[in-house]
């Protein structure tokens, strides 16, 4: 065992798997967790096969950087369309309400007219789960890889000493994750589904550009940095549109009352 | 025709945001690829966060103009 391996295989893959887990545990809490179990598993049981097959020579085979910027991409479209709802909800230009709710109500006339509900994988959802998974996966395989492989042949197996690094952060990531899941469903509807907007564009963005070979100042660790940039942002925007509601709103008293009465008359008769 | 329309709903099903993000991909790969903008390449990352906040308050902008 290389300790020196294992600990910066932890920490590196810790920070991938923060990341995959971040979108199962969204996914999760706001579409469900069969959608969201099925696509990490499936992007498990994608990734032991590619791994399987490939081996080392994974690293060589697998271009990492195009793979990211798909799925950066289709993570940006997936967030915006998010973050558009709850800005317009936020704003007050969309009704809020709670979608859970009209869920609950609708699977409790199901059941009060004798039918039985069907458990629904949402291909959204499973489709999200499994495309983190599977990218944040094949990068733990690649540092595991790389790491191990710089110190294979010096003193025992460097590759097998980065693997058990790796293996016992993703198992203390889910169980944190397991840990926060709980309050995590207490909070309201539309803010879950804001921030599943921020993290999936945040995220996008992040792998986008690193899909064109960008390497941000910081690395992972700038990740927050936009996550903040697009919470600024956002805020931002919901405080414009509401500005614009109540502009709008005004403009349109102003005119009816300069309607003469007589004209109103006609107009309501 | 209805499979892309359905596909299209799927990932995004907002033009604004669609034709957005392809700007920033196209724009990205110049800046990646022509030499003349070379200079640039630092920025590729800051260049993707505006197109993306651009696409969003256009949508958003569409929105509110729609609703009042």
């Amino acid at each position: 065992m290389q300790w020196a391996i294992a600990t910066a295989a932890f920490l590196a893959s810790a920070v991938e798997f923060v990341e995959a887990f971040t979108i199962v545990l969204v996914v999760g809490i706001t579409i469900n967790w069969r959608s969201s179990l099925l696509g990490a598993f499936a992007a498990a049981a994608t990734l032991a096969v590619i791994i399987a097959t490939l081996g080392v020579a994974l690293v060589k085979w697998v271009p990492i950087n195009d793979f990211r910027l798909v799925v950066g991409i289709i993570l940006i479209l997936f967030g915006l369309k998010w973050l558009k709802k709850a800005i317009l909800r936020y704003s007050g230009l969309k009704a809020l309400h709670d979608e859970e709710a009209i869920f609950e109500e609708t699977m409790a006339e199901i059941r009060a007219r004798g039918g039985t509900i069907a458990p629904r994988f949402q291909p959204f959802g499973v489709a999200l789960s499994y495309k983190s998974v599977l990218l944040e996966g094949l990068e733990v395989a690649f540092i595991v890889i790389t790491f191990g492989s710089s110190m294979t042949g010096t003193s025992g197996n460097g590759i097998a000493s980065a693997a058990i690094g790796a293996t016992i952060a993703g198992i203390l990531v889910i169980a944190a994750g397991a840990i926060i899941q709980a309050p995590l469903t207490k909070v309201p509807e539309n803010t879950l589904k804001f921030i599943v907007g921020i993290m999936l564009t945040s995220f996008g963005t992040f792998w986008a550009a690193e899909g064109f070979g960008f390497e941000w100042p910081l690395s992972d660790a700038f990740i927050p940095i936009i996550i903040v940039i697009y919470l600024i942002a956002s805020f931002g925007l919901v405080t414009w549109l509401k500005w614009y509601k109540q502009r709008n709103a005004a403009m349109e008293i102003t005119s009816n009352s300069s309607i003469p009465d007589s004209k109103q008359e006609e107009v309501r008769s | 025709m209805k499979a892309i329309k359905a596909i299209y709903n799927f990932i995004v099903g907002d033009m604004i945001i669609l034709v957005g993000v392809i700007v920033a991909i196209v724009l990205l790969a110049l800046i990646n690829t022509v030499s003349a903008l070379a200079p640039i390449h630092g920025a590729t990352g800051y260049v993707l966060i505006a197109v993306v906040i651009g696409a969003l308050a256009a949508t958003l902008y569409r929105e509110a103009r729609g609703n009042s």
